[in-house]
């Protein structure tokens, strides 16, 4: 093949995959980097033509990682075009079911996927920087961390019968209530729980205080941030409207709700990667960057809902002297405290005497042509929102996914580590795991589906000004 | 009347003449597959499942259709029945668009059922993708081709039992497909009665109440059976 061609890997167009290209300059130092997505999906395309009610059970298909996110916003742009809302015990439900899927996640993201960087280092053997390595060198968090995930899958599992793709959650509420034994078997995992996020705080903690300037210089640029937070600003998951936070920590927006996502929200496309460049509309596509996900929702949310997470919130607000947190790097600490939330609610939730209620479903049919829902998946707000005709098909589909949204930002902070960590044509291992870990710091849905053990499938190619390519590293 | 003796997988059995080979096996517990039957409407012996071996013919019988004869020599589970079930049930999937994760369905689908007990693990046959409509025009319920696999249950149902004949059938081999009316959406229907026992006698996915979610769908084909035979007995 001629090396001076632009090599863009077939090999890598399946779901998972990224490409990195580094556009270098004549002495040696990066230019430009950019972080393509070859991967194509197309459901808002193929869900046209599809009942409205069929989308609670298509879109989670979506992603493995967070379907339940998938279905409750999908289930609440239904419940828009029938203009009903579900039952107290159904959102009692939904919420644990939520929690559940989001600490499933945090638990793979940070136990599974990141500690391996922290634990046994970046610059570790790359056969055992994983989780099989932690079994190794640390089994009891390692085990920890699989039985924390085991946690958030059995929740789905005693409510629904499926610990992913779960079917159950439906416009109107649910169809399945939560059987008093399920009940107490949740809340049996709950001290266990506390325990295993607290150790992850210790762990994540302890990596902050020794590798303090690392941490600090990590991707740490300024962006603006999007969450959810309740009536009163507090930390949000499930069900409350949008705040815009800018980088200075002044809040742009407050309490809009989701269906107005298009006011503030636009979206643009690049002709080298599939996934779409979504930013805020009134700062424009190169000022209007901003992110999404456990990051964003602690720095947008004035308060956590539970104590124990309060106490982490307090510590964590007072990193920027009150102001946005901007480091990548503290993605993994918010994971962390949005974990020990999370296990608190559950507590909290599986303690209310309605949840065991059989009074879980409201019923409805077509009312609206148009229907928007969004709920905080565990990478950051997540839209759906559907247009049908008179008879309920549908006629339009947009879905603004959560990574969608941190793509910008995942660019730039690609760039940022690239900058700092390539020097010359030649590219180490350890530049390579850093990039990664740059990426890994979002956990994308693309990192997630893939990355299972410890290597994300990617080329990272570096030419020079003129797009020549000057040598590509590819590891699969 | 007299009986007839009949030996079916090598039982000697004592029947009443004038069945077919389905309902003797059905009476005497022996398992044939069936998709295109459904008990109280007429048997068409179009779906090619209920397929059985009788000595002395060469060809395969459908058992929903061929009636018991004295001394009838029948096999029902045969290496090469069990072949041409697992071929048929690909090609059920291959011709249209089956997809049982997302469909309402799953779960409580006939089909589905049917590719577990002859053993579908893959289609070994090129898939058609056919580009089907969804009719959603009826107030209460849809009608997705994509999920049809032409067992004209619902043709049949809406003709002998409810004595609508509001569906009906329209071009010939991979092309054919059920129509409402003279092929008019199923909302639009002048001779629907929206009784609703298409819906049960559908084995799939492909006729499903709009206000219906996967999981919650429950079908219940039994009931056709019942008020044809209540019909009889005037009740």
């Amino acid at each position: 093949m001629d090396k001076r061609k632009i090599f863009i890997s077939p090999v890598t167009r399946i779901e998972g995959h990224a490409n990195i290209t580094l556009e270098m300059n004549d002495d040696g130092t990066v230019h430009d980097a950019q972080f393509h997505v070859n991967e194509f999906r197309g459901f808002e395309k193929f869900c046209e033509g599809r009942m409205y009610t069929e989308m609670p059970t298509i879109t989670p298909r979506i992603c493995g990682i967070c379907p339940t996110s998938h279905t409750l916003a999908s289930v609440k742009a239904c419940e828009m075009i029938q203009g009903i809302k579900p039952t107290y015990t159904a959102n009692l439900l939904r919420r644990l079911m939520h929690i559940g899927q989001n600490l499933s996640s945090h638990a793979l993201s940070f136990f599974h996927l990141s500690a391996p960087d922290f634990l046994l280092g970046y610059d570790s053997d790359p056969a055992k920087r994983n989780i099989i390595g932690i079994a190794e060198k640390f089994p009891d968090i390692a085990l920890r961390g699989i039985r924390l995930r085991k946690f958030g899958q059995e929740i789905s599992e005693r409510i629904t019968g499926k610990k992913i793709h779960i079917m159950g959650i439906v416009p109107g509420g649910m169809a399945y209530p939560l059987t008093e034994d399920n009940r107490k078997a949740l809340l049996d995992w709950i001290p266990e729980a506390k325990q295993t996020v607290q150790l992850g705080l210790n762990i994540i903690k302890k990596f902050h205080e020794e590798n303090g300037e690392m941490v600090q210089s990590f991707a740490n640029s300024p962006t603006l941030y999007l969450g959810t937070v309740g009536p009163g600003g507090e930390h949000e998951l499930y069900d409350g409207k949008l705040r815009f936070m800018d980088e200075e920590g002044v809040i742009l927006n407050d309490q809009v709700s989701p269906e107005r996502y298009l006011e503030f929200i636009a979206e643009r496309s690049v002709n080298w990667s599939y996934l779409k460049y979504p930013y805020y509309k009134s700062y424009g596509f190169d000022n209007g960057f901003y992110r999404v996900g456990p990051l964003a929702r602690l720095n947008v949310c004035s308060r956590m809902k539970t104590p124990l997470a309060q106490e982490e919130f307090e510590k964590f607000r007072q990193m920027n002297g009150g102001r946005p947190v901007h480091g990548t790097f503290y993605y993994h600490y918010t994971r962390l405290i949005e974990a020990l939330s999370d296990v608190e609610d559950a507590e909290r939730i599986l303690n209310d005497k309605e949840v065991t209620s059989l009074h879980i479903q409201h019923h409805g049919r077509w009312n609206y042509e148009e229907g928007i829902g969004s709920s905080e998946a565990p990478r950051g707000t997540l839209f759906h929102h559907y247009k049908t005709d008179e008879t309920g098909k549908l006629i339009n589909v947009n879905l603004l996914i959560a990574t969608g949204q941190n793509n910008p930002s995942m660019n730039r902070s690609v760039l940022e580590v690239a900058r700092q960590y390539v020097k010359g044509e030649d590219i180490k291992e350890g530049m390579l795991n850093r990039v990664e870990s740059t990426i890994r710091c979002y956990d994308p849905c693309l990192s997630c589906s893939t990355h299972a053990i410890g290597k994300m499938p990617m080329v990272i190619e570096l030419k020079d000004r003129k797009g020549n390519l000057i040598r590509s590293i590819e590891r699969y | 009347m007299n009986k007839i003796p009949v030996l079916i997988d090598e039982k000697k059995l004592e029947v009443d003449p004038h069945r077919t080979i389905l309902e003797v096996c059905r009476e005497h517990d022996i398992e044939i597959l069936t998709m295109c039957h459904l008990k109280g409407i007429a048997d068409i012996g179009s779906c090619r499942l209920c397929l059985v071996e009788v000595e002395g013919i060469n060809k395969l019988m459908s058992a929903c259709t061929t009636k018991v004869t004295a001394n009838m020599v029948i096999s029902t589970a045969t290496e090469r029945i069990k072949k041409y079930q697992r071929i048929t049930t690909e090609l059920f999937f291959a011709e249209r668009n089956h997809v049982c994760a997302v469909c309402v369905s799953n779960g409580s689908c006939e089909l589905q059922e049917l590719g577990y007990k002859t053993g579908v693990d893959n289609i070994r046959y090129p898939h058609l993708f056919p580009q089907c409509n969804v009719d959603t025009s009826h107030p209460w319920y849809v009608m997705d081709h994509n999920r049809c696999i032409m067992c004209t249950r619902c043709v049949r149902v809406c003709n002998e039992v409810e004595g609508a004949h509001n569906w009906d059938i329209k071009n010939r081999g991979h092309q054919v497909r059920i129509i409402s009316d003279f092929d008019t959406p199923w909302g639009a229907s002048t001779t629907c009665t929206s009784c609703g026992k298409c819906l049960h006698a559908c084995p799939t996915g492909a006729i499903w109440p709009k206000a219906i979610v996967q999981g919650q769908l429950v079908k219940n084909p039994g009931m056709i059976t019942e008020l044809v035979e209540k019909r009889k007995m005037r009740l």
